[in-house]
């Protein structure tokens, strides 16, 4: 069913710079522009700060990223929108915490010198 | 084929009623679902645990899986459909499902068929329309050293690209790609196209690459920052001296002030993470003791315990 594609080598186009006009997160994300804004007002994802003469939203790859996983959350747990923004927040802090525990581990192996 | 037990799967009884089933099924979703666990098979129990509600909250395919279980089954666990088995209540006939059918096991596919007709009842939906392709997501784990100096990585991923007749086909895709210096945990980089190809002459998606640092034995990384500890005899503390301390390019030679102690910091600007705005490295010293001492060592320290015996060091513990 899966094949092997030739190996390709590619150059990075953009690494952080790319953004997302709200527009084109919601082609992105497959869903409706109301649900950003409703995912916006509960603080899920946020635009990027305002650049006044642009004069509209535009989101960083993470906020993308962030809004495609509330989507199968939404999908697959059957959450609702209070319900998607604690579950981010949590999994957030969660994911905060084991980056940490990590870390912490990593220091007092080295101070053990292990 | 090996034989999928649903009931197994969603941890039930044969005999479960449909608020059991929901119930079970709701626990497991949960747990395994791939955004929230991090058991490394997670994914894949996602996917049993969804084939199998599909099949067991539907009275028609739950009947209709009963029967082939009781009847399909070979001694050796091995599973065959009887002879001519065809579903009344699949999918192929237009059958709808919530669920992402394209995901579900050739066992599913074989007693309920057409799930992988992309999840729409048939190919012509498909390529009437101009449709942008699906992008996709993956990780990628770096050193230490080839996020700081960049390097040449190849990364694999799977695509679904629709076939002849529409249906969404999943295949493996190897690209190298060269990965800049300074790449740092939770960056992402984004290949224009790189994701699946679009229908119906639409463009093709981008792959996002999200950087993951593989821990160091020796750094530790704070933002831009990198963290080293670095060993110093006592009398280098006491004394000062210049020592030899590594860093993610190499060896550079850092005055000790006279008087250290644990845990001081000393900062080395610019050698922390590459970019337009570099970091630091942070050398922390740890005053390390030898481990043995020779007799005319410890007749010195019995003098230096003479010399500073106003010293306590547990002063803060009240002692």
């Amino acid at each position: 069913m899966t094949s092997k594609d030739r190996i390709l080598t590619v150059e990075v186009t953009d690494t952080d710079g790319s953004t997302f006009s709200l527009r084109e997160i919601c082609e992105r994300g497959d869903c409706h522009a109301e649900f950003v804004i409703k995912l916006v007002d509960y603080g899920v994802i946020a635009p990027l700060d305002e650049v006044p003469e642009m004069r509209q939203w535009q989101f960083d790859v993470a906020a993308l990223s962030r809004l495609q996983k509330a989507l199968r959350l939404q999908r697959d747990l059957k959450l609702n929108l209070p319900g998607l923004a604690i579950s981010l927040e949590l999994l957030d802090e969660v994911q905060d915490m084991r980056r940490e525990v990590d870390r912490l581990n990593q220091r007092i192996r080295q101070l053990m010198g292990e | 084929m090996d034989f999928k037990d649903y009931y197994a799967v969603l941890g039930v009884s044969e005999s479960a009623t449909p608020e059991e089933i929901k119930k079970a099924y709701r626990k497991l979703a949960r747990k395994y679902h791939p955004d929230v666990s991090k058991e490394a098979d997670a994914s894949d129990r996602f996917k049993d645990v969804g084939e199998a509600y599909e099949v067991l909250k539907d009275p028609e395919k739950r009947a209709e899986y009963d029967q082939l279980r009781k009847y399909g089954t070979r001694d050796d666990g091995s599973f065959q459909p009887p002879p001519g088995w065809q579903s009344a209540s699949g999918f192929g006939g237009g059958g709808y499902t919530e669920a992402d059918a394209r995901q579900f096991s050739d066992f599913f596919e074989e007693i309920f068929g057409g799930g992988r007709r992309g999840g729409f009842g048939g190919g012509g939906f498909r390529q009437s329309m101009r449709m942008r392709g699906e992008d996709v997501h993956a990780r990628l784990a770096l050193f230490l050293e080839e996020a700081f100096n960049g390097c040449e990585k190849q990364v694999s991923f799977t695509v679904h690209e629709p076939d002849d007749q529409g249906r969404l086909i999943p295949r493996q895709k190897t690209l190298k790609v060269k990965i800049p210096a300074g790449m740092r945990e939770g960056q992402h980089i984004r290949l224009k196209g790189q994701g699946a190809p679009g229908v119906g002459g639409g463009e093709s998606g981008d792959l996002f690459i999200e950087v993951e640092l593989a821990p160091h034995p020796h750094f530790s990384i704070e933002g831009r920052d990198v963290l080293v500890t670095v060993p110093i005899s006592p009398w280098e503390a006491a004394l000062g001296a210049t020592v030899t301390v590594p860093t993610v390019s190499g060896k550079v030679n850092v005055k000790v002030p006279k008087g250290a102690t644990s845990g001081r910091k000393l900062r080395l600007k610019g050698k922390g993470f590459p970019g337009k705005h570099p970091g630091d490295q942070i050398v922390v010293l740890q005053v390390a003791m030898p481990e043995q001492h020779t007799a005319e060592a410890e007749a010195l320290y019995e003098k230096l315990a003479e010399l500073e015996k106003g010293f306590n060091p547990r002063s803060k513990l009240h002692v």
